[in-house]
């Protein structure tokens, strides 16, 4: 295998796809990338056993083939060298020459047809949206998908589609997050999987605002998105997403409203004398007015008031602040609306004037 | 089935000094306190124990049983350092890993689908990688359950790997002793010897009714286990036991006032402990060691959980009025909270999808 590339080339296919090589591997192969060059397009492909991503690039392909090259090693070359480089690699053996002008790297690669390739996806349901419906789908729901949790299928975002709408869902069992588009999906019965949170993270690194469709493509087992430059291909959670719907209180008898912005900044200066692991912050609403209070163990506190609008009966709740700003830090209204019900229920996050985005909270007895 | 995995660091902190400074190595080493005062003894490296050293001993008493120990001070960020590097190498196949203590940790790779869900050949790399990354040894015991890879671990250190696959799990408890089943202190060991119980397979075939009687549902759990049956799952997130503090007079104490004065920044240290981990203690016990070594412990348990260091110091004066001090000369002085409740736990932060009582359906299921 012999070709030549533009540092650029390389460098963003590169970045790309490495978000996948986990730095520490239990199989050596796992810490390269394969690289296959033929007919002037080079395909660059990583892969966990979980998570796949394949790129391709032109390129002047001077000798077809395929190696496997460590991936980091290759990526920081390419950082290293100057922009607007040119950079051929040639295979020897099992080892790759890497050259660019005087630069000289020889890598020691692993045999390409040792690279673990995750199955063919098969037949099953597939779907356009375009980049930017879906980049919005998932800004609103992936941060409060799970970490590590025993109950790993919260480790993931459940994705539902119907024949007219799309609709992702998130929760980490304390706060849910869930946001539905409505899109001519051609699917025809309910279509519902649970997508691994590192695929997650990794596609909505590549999608950009753009109105063009990309392909998604679902199987039983997996799920493949097919962008412009790059193809993703994540096998699923296999297990059951708990019954969300169950957990979305139905419309509370006390309704607060106010500016995002403000209620956010209030939030988050207030937290600052919360406790730091349970971020504790106590909210107390009357007519007109919001109060926030928030207290360390080192006995240090912090107070403050906003105008809003409330009605009902003045209620004192606690929250964890970082589900609330997380909440209001994924709408874009200038307003935003809380339902509540009493101390020990849940509350219920809305931008005014759009019911897309649901957010859940639960509170904490403080 | 599962497949459970225990690793064990060997002799951790004393092989770390011998790993950092080379001088040390291949020699008798204990970690810990300072053997002309009243220093205990941390961690004692192989060598050290072939002459009887062991941890929790009186650093003044393993010298003298081993007059070449080389003692050293604890560096705990070090060992802290480690434990979190080995943590990583055991959180690349699974997420289900119970750490016990900076030097031993419980993992589940049951789900593991990597070295083809082989949990030994899991073990096995997990060791060389540890080696390969700490320059340490570690000793694993696998087979499917805590309490078996637990006493799978211990057979062959230092360096071992020891797998207990069912069918040998009969031979591996008929040869295991009741007091070396976890669960079983000197106390329970002398009260089951009594029974005439002194190895396990008396002890498995007991009378269940005969053991309630004596040691309540512990009784059965140590039949369970004297069996090689232990159900508990491997907890990830399982919060610390306790958190306690301790300290030795240089000369011992008759003034209970003193006693107070070094307790109440024991007080402060636990509570930041208990607030950098978000936990609350429901019971305080209070720990003193008489000039003659006879040890005391008193506790009390509050209403509600406690975290503040000014409710923990409250509680001090009622617990000391319950010992001798004043009357007799202490040693040693302590404290320690337990019956810890994780303030981000269900109590305090709820679950979305955990049903409150009033929702259960009325079968009660």
């Amino acid at each position: 295998m012999k070709f030549k590339v533009a540092r650029l080339e390389l460098l963003e296919a590169l970045q790309a796809v490495i978000g996948v090589v986990e730095r520490r591997q239990t199989m050596p192969i796992l810490s390269n990338v394969l690289i296959q060059a033929e007919n002037d397009r080079v395909k660059l492909t990583a892969t966990d056993l979980e998570l796949e991503m394949v790129t391709q690039f032109g390129a002047a392909v001077t000798q077809p083939g395929s190696v496997t090259i460590p991936a980091r090693k290759l990526l920081d070359i390419c950082r290293g060298l100057p922009d607007g480089a040119d950079i051929s690699l040639e295979q020897q053996e099992q080892r790759i020459k890497v050259s660019s002008g005087r630069s000289r790297f020889t890598l020691s690669g692993l045999a390409a047809n040792e690279f673990p390739f995750l199955d063919d996806i098969g037949a099953g349901t597939e779907f356009d949206i375009s980049q930017k419906a879906l980049k919005r789908l998932l800004d609103r729901t992936q941060f409060a998908m799970a970490h590590q949790d025993v109950r790993y299928y919260l480790n993931g975002l459940l994705l539902a589609v119907r024949q007219d709408q799309i609709r992702c869902v998130a929760t980490d069992g304390h706060r849910l997050a869930m946001c539905d588009v409505s899109h001519e999906t051609g699917v025809e019965e309910l279509k519902e999987v649970i997508v691994p949170r590192k695929a997650i993270t990794e596609l909505l690194r590549l999608l950009g605002n753009s109105d063009l469709n990309i392909r998604i493509s679902l199987s039983d087992n997996h799920l493949q998105a097919n962008l412009p430059d790059v193809r993703i291909t994540t096998k699923l959670i296999d297990g059951r997403f708990p019954d969300y719907e169950r957990v979305i209180p139905s419309a509370g008898d006390k309704l607060a409203m106010g500016d995002r912005e403000l209620v956010k900044q209030a939030l988050s200066r207030t937290a600052i004398l919360s406790n730091e692991k349970f971020r504790g912050v106590r909210l107390g609403f009357e007519d007109g007015k919001m109060r926030l209070q928030a207290q360390n163990p080192d006995q240090e506190e912090a107070e403050d008031e906003l105008e809003i609008e409330y009605q009902g009966e003045p209620l004192e709740i606690g929250f964890n602040v970082n589900y609330l700003i997380d909440a209001l830090g994924a709408m874009d209204s200038e307003q935003f609306a809380i339902e509540l019900t009493g101390s020990d229920s849940s509350g219920l996050l809305k931008e005014v004037g759009d019911d897309s985005s649901r957010y859940v909270v639960m509170p904490m007895r403080l | 089935m599962r497949k459970i995995i225990h690793v064990d660091m060997d002799a951790f902190y004393a092989s770390v000094e011998q790993r950092d400074d080379p001088s040390l190595a291949g020699r008798p080493v204990a970690v810990g306190g300072n053997p002309d005062g009243r220093g205990v003894v941390a961690a004692a490296s192989y060598e050290a124990r072939a002459f009887g050293v062991h941890s929790a001993m009186a650093a003044a008493r393993a010298r003298r049983l081993c007059p070449n120990l080389a003692f050293v001070r604890p560096r705990f960020d070090v060992y802290r350092a480690i434990s979190a590097e080995i943590r990583a190498i055991f959180l690349s196949y699974t997420a289900l890993v119970e750490p016990l203590a900076l030097d031993e940790a419980y993992l589940d790779v049951t789900g593991c689908e990597q070295l083809q869900g082989s949990a030994t050949l899991i073990a096995r790399q997990i060791k060389q990688r540890i080696f390969d990354q700490t320059g340490l040894t570690a000793s694993a015991g696998v087979s499917s359950n805590k309490l078996l890879a637990k006493l799978a671990s211990a057979m062959n250190k230092p360096d071992g790997l020891t797998v207990v696959p069912p069918e040998r799990i009969a031979a591996v408890m008929a040869e295991l002793p009741v007091s070396k089943l976890p669960g079983v202190g000197p106390r329970t060991g002398e009260r089951l010897k009594a029974m005439g119980i002194t190895d396990c397979v008396e002890l498995a075939r007991a009378d269940a009714d005969l053991l309630r009687a004596r040691f309540g549902r512990n009784g059965l759990r140590l039949k369970a286990r004297a069996a090689g049956r232990d159900e508990r799952l491997v907890e990830p997130d399982r919060p610390a036991k306790s958190i306690g503090a301790e300290t030795t007079f240089d000369a011992d104490q008759l003034d209970p006032q003193a006693l107070l004065e070094r307790l109440s920044p024991m007080a402060d240290k636990i509570a930041q402990r208990l607030s950098t981990r978000a936990l609350a203690a429901y019971g305080v016990t209070l720990k003193l060691t008489y000039a003659d070594f006879r040890k005391i412990t008193r506790s009390r348990r509050f209403s509600r959980p406690v975290a503040r260091a000014d409710e923990l110091r409250a509680a001090l004066p009622g617990l000391l009025e319950k010992t001798q001090a004043g009357r007799r000369p202490v040693r040693l002085v302590g404290m320690q909270v337990g019956s810890l409740v994780s303030l981000s736990s269900l109590t305090e932060q709820p679950d979305l999808f955990t049903r409150g009582v009033d929702e259960l359906p009325p079968d009660g299921r």
